[in-house]
């Protein structure tokens, strides 16, 4: 390879380590916490928010046109303003010189265009913070402190509380358990706090990372608490004297996790709950809030069985569920005496369906019709869990405080640099000249081992500070090797050009084979490890990768531009050796 | 030329060190057992402070203010509807005490603050409990501190108030003045829903003792008894399955008795540092096993250095039997080998000098492991070599196929 290419290769590299490494600077350097808070809470809490920040803004822009201010509005409606230009031009009006809030509701027909124009600022906003930390090195548990849990689902025990009823016994398991995640995710949702992780790990265990500080004891009630499937009877008066309030106080109905700032806005009998059907990803998605009775009208445990059908003369997809004895007694009165009225189907604390009672059910075979095929599937799945109970095991559950995660940063931090810093030191002294050329190339090999981390959306945790500690010492190594080959030429009288040539000749495959061999080590390791080996062997295998190219590219370009372009013809390498 | 040092010489009296050294370390290992930490040991751990309230916050409104302590002061992070996002922060710099702290706290709206220690307690000294939400909201949020004319509890008034856990192993942590414990509880695996029963029975007996407002805790950590199998299974098995495929591919770079020396090293290493863990008590848990693991990558990228010389002067040198083509390449390579371990012993002694606790023993584990993976470099792996190619009828002669990988190496570069 030419020199010229070889400094182009190694130019694109480091542009393109950059651009990697780019969200996680941005993230946790440029990034006020404000604004790291909004983006780590859950999609509909940035939906909420960008909606009712949205509808303040145009009460506030409403008030002014009525008073008819004659001052130009703030810099935060530039993308109202953009639209409202656009607008004037189709309607050939003239650009107004200064944009008054009158003038720039004048240029849109009615005002919920420019409340989702407003909604979407914000929300974009907050996405795009959500995209460069999605992009960003993530600290793990034992660097940004909170939860870690280990849960193993006993799918056989799943298994036995069905008795005969299973066919296959590995498609059941499967079911069972994206059932059981399901669940949790819908469980953990509802703390609402910075991103959550839910993984499957084998065939039935699940884990779950909850950064940041987290109250164990209530999230083991939750996560490990039985389902609670109930129907509950919608109040429809007070559902409609909730909404109203809810169109007049958008900012002010709720704190951070949907409690009733004021509670007696509705009947002391009914509690608010959003009601929610899966969007397109499968996610909850809340499209509204219905009042419901305290009181339950049927519990879960009474659901027997759940098929989805179609009827036979429209072809509707149905949902039909049998219930118990008792259940028949129950939902036989219930529907009798609220014929006429919303029944609502509540899953840990959200409605998942609800639907008009016609006529009395005293056979306790019931049907549910009037929505999608898919949907059906849904409130068949949701139903299903009511008798299906999968117990879960706590394996493994581990709670850092914050603080020791951030004084894990310091000590990793001060370790990296003082270690980097007394290797870099010693290359020099013991080098002189080409010592610097490893000290170039170590500086880079950590500069793109984070980059790397940062692409592959690696987490960055204790072990694989280690694992880059150690890469510092195999990068010097692949350096020394080659600088000890120079001077063993240099010893036999050949000149600077001829000496670094067979140097780096001499010790390719030294270093190939001890770093091939590392490497095989660690991504061996890191397919197969669990966490904290895991994290160690990618840093590992990075490093390896990383500490080869710097020791063979970028030292062996330095001296070639000092040898063609500043004409030097000697090498300081040595003490001794001049 | 340099004087060749005679490191053959040493061979047999290292080979009896080692083995001596080692079966040491297993005679302690079947002796005394292992410190097995808790990824190992099925059970619970807490650490724990006691210590009183110093202030309580809580908070009522629409947004969402989150608190977070850092090295610099205390912020709260005000995000929602209702009024401006902002991160408002009080610094230790600005607001030294407790006292001007909560003076300043009375501003933000919505928050209100209660003070049940002096005002002059500095605002660094305290510390939240990690297992409260930092999300303020009308249950109080504490901040806790040690006071200082306080009579500090002993382990052993501690251990009085376990009564009810009798195998709980308790330990101070840090200095007697901070208040800082860690107790330890195992778990048989008899009761299944152990990880509740034990985090609840140990915090009831706490909150017993000392009352809910003065406990902090600081982490804790369950592990289950068939999750703990598991691990320990999965861990031998990597390593043996890592030292096997390292096997493989020094057989076919090099030779089978060079693999074989290479692997015997590298278990020579990680037998060295068990035994070290052993002998010295200290805890053997997964940082342990990422330790023996960095000395496995460590030490074969050592030795496969010394065995490309060993293979050059091979060629180079066809005249001379395979015991002195290991000192020349030994003595050759020294000064790479001492430098590289040097500069690597470098960055770990600032990793052991800079971090405590778990990291702390990490670092010192690898000190030893690294001193041991390059004397293994210099006479283990070398031994094995030497003592194999007494019994070979070509003398270690791998003419042929040195030639074809000089060839190769030239034709790359």
């Amino acid at each position: 390879m030419s020199k010229r290419s070889r400094l182009v290769l190694i130019l694109v590299v480091l542009a393109v380590c950059f651009a990697f490494l780019w969200p996680s600077i941005k993230w946790y350097y440029v990034t006020p916490k404000e604004q790291q808070a909004l983006a780590l809470g859950s999609r509909e809490k940035i939906k909420d928010y960008s909606r009712n920040m949205a509808v303040a803004d145009l009460k506030q822009l409403m008030a002014d046109a009525r008073e008819d201010k004659t001052v130009a509005v703030e810099d935060k409606y530039a993308s109202v303003i953009t639209e409202a230009r656009k607008n004037f031009k189709a309607m050939k009006n003239a650009q107004p010189t200064v944009w008054t809030a009158r003038t720039l509701l004048s240029a849109f027909p009615s005002e919920s265009d420019v409340l989702s124009i407003i909604e979407n600022g914000y929300r974009e906003r907050i996405l795009a913070v959500k995209k460069t930390q999605s992009r960003a090195v993530k600290l793990g548990l034992d660097l940004s402190g909170g939860m870690s849990i280990i849960i193993k689902a006993d799918l056989d025990a799943a298994a036995k509380t069905q008795k005969g009823s299973i066919t296959d016994l590995s498609q059941f398991k499967a079911e069972a358990m994206a059932q059981a995640m399901s669940t949790l995710n819908s469980r953990i949702d509802k703390f609402g706090l910075s991103e959550p992780v839910i993984r499957q790990q084998g065939e039935d265990r699940i884990y779950i990372e909850i950064p940041g500080a987290a109250d164990s004891e209530r999230i083991n009630s939750i996560i490990m608490g039985k389902g609670m499937l109930a129907f509950h009877m919608v109040d429809s008066e007070a559902t409609s004297a909730f909404q109203q309030y809810y169109e007049l106080h958008p900012t002010e109905t709720f704190d951070a996790e949907y409690n009733l700032l004021d509670a007696s806005i509705i009947p002391a009998d009914t509690q608010v709950l959003g009601l929610y059907t899966k969007d397109t990803y499968g996610l909850d998605e809340r499209t509204g809030f219905l009042v419901i009775k305290k009181e339950v009208g049927l519990e879960g445990k009474h659901i027997q069985s759940a098929e989805t059908s179609r009827d036979n003369v429209s072809g509707q997809p149905r949902v039909n569920f049998v219930l118990d004895s008792e259940g028949t007694r129950i939902f036989a009165d219930l529907t009798a005496n609220n014929i006429k009225k919303s029944l609502a189907i509540v899953s840990d604390g959200k409605i998942k369906s609800h639907a008009v009672i016609n006529e009395s059910i005293p056979t306790g075979s019931v049907q549910l019709s009037g929505f999608s095929a898919e949907e059906a599937e849904n409130i068949k799945a949701v139903l299903r869990t009511a008798w299906l109970n999968i117990p879960l095991q706590l394996e493994n559950q581990q709670v850092i405080g914050a603080s020791m995660g951030e004084e894990a940063i310091r000590q990793g931090v001060w370790a990296l640099t003082f270690g980097l810093a007394a290797v870099l030191v010693f290359m020099l002294l013991y080098y002189r000249g080409a010592g610097l050329n490893a000290c170039v190339a170590q500086i880079l090999n950590l500069f793109i081992m984070f980059s790397v981390l940062s692409a592959l959306n690696l987490t960055l945790s204790l072990p694989s500070i280690a694992g880059m500690i150690l890469t510092i010492g195999m990068a010097v190594d692949a350096n020394v090797v080659i600088f000890e080959r120079i001077k063993d030429e240099l010893r036999l009288k050949k000149e600077r050009a001829a000496s670094i040539s067979a140097g780096f000749d001499r010790a390719f495959w030294a270093i190939m084979d001890s770093n091939i061999t590392t490497f095989i080590a660690a991504a061996f390791l890191s397919q197969l490890g669990t966490g904290p080996i895991r994290g160690f062997a990618y840093s590992l295998a990075i490093g390896v990768l990383s500490s080869v190219f710097t020791a063979l590219f970028v030292s062996k370009l330095m001296f070639d531009f000092d040898t063609d372009v500043c004409k030097k013809k000697t090498i300081s390498i040595s003490w001794r050796i001049k | 030329m340099k004087k060749v040092i005679k490191f053959s010489k040493a061979f047999l009296p290292c080979v009896i060190l080692s083995t001596v050294l080692i079966a040491f370390g297993l005679v302690g290992l079947l002796t005394q057992g292992i410190n097995l930490g808790i990824d190992f040991q099925a059970g619970f751990i807490e650490k724990i402070r006691i210590a009183p309230t110093a202030l309580t916050l809580s908070y009522e409104g629409s947004q969402s203010v989150a608190v977070s302590q850092s090295s610099s002061g205390i912020s709260f992070i005000v995000t929602g509807v209702g009024s401006d996002n902002q991160t408002i922060s009080f610094l230790y710099a600005t607001y030294p005490t407790v006292g001007e702290f909560a003076a300043a706290v009375v501003e933000v709206p919505g928050v209100s603050i209660q003070v049940n220690a002096p005002e002059s307690v500095f605002l660094k000294s305290l510390f939240p409990d990690s297992e409260a939400l930092a999300r303020l909201s009308a249950t109080p949020y504490r901040f806790h501190y040690v006071p200082e004319s306080v009579s500090l509890i002993t382990p052993d008034a501690l251990r009085t108030a376990l009564v009810d856990f009798p195998n709980a192993a308790v330990q101070v942590i840090g200095l007697p003045a901070d208040q800082m414990f860690q107790v330890r509880l195992s778990d048989d695996g008899s009761d299944p829903e152990a990880s509740v029963n034990l985090r609840a029975g140990l915090n009831r007996a706490f909150v017993a003792a000392y009352g809910e407002e003065n406990i902090a805790v600081i982490s804790t950590d369950f592990v289950g008894s068939r999750f703990s199998q598991s691990l320990a299974t999965q861990a031998v098995w990597l390593v043996l399955a890592t030292l096997v495929l390292i096997w493989l591919y020094a057989t076919l770079r090099f030779r089978w008795d060079f693999a074989m020396g290479a692997v015997l090293a590298i278990a020579h290493d990680a037998l060295i540092m068990i035994c070290f863990v052993v002998w010295t008590r200290m805890q053997f848990n997964s940082t342990t096993i990422a330790a023996i693991l960095t000395i496995i990558g460590y030490s074969i990228n050592d030795t496969v250095v010394v065995f490309d010389r060993i293979r050059e002067n091979m060629k180079f040198h066809p005249d001379k039997n395979i015991t002195e083509i290991l000192d020349l390449s030994q003595t050759e390579i020294l000064g790479r080998t001492i430098i590289t371990s040097f500069s690597t012993m470098l960055a770990v002694s600032s990793l052991f000098i800079f971090t405590t606790g778990d990291m702390k023993d990490f670092a010192l584990a690898l000190l030893i492991g690294m001193t041991s993976g390059t004397y293994s470099t210099i006479y283990i792996a070398s031994a094995f070599i030497s003592f194999v190619g007494k019994f070979r009828k070509d003398a270690g002669m791998i003419k042929e196929k040195a030639k074809v990988a000089v060839i190769t190496s030239g034709e790359v570069i």
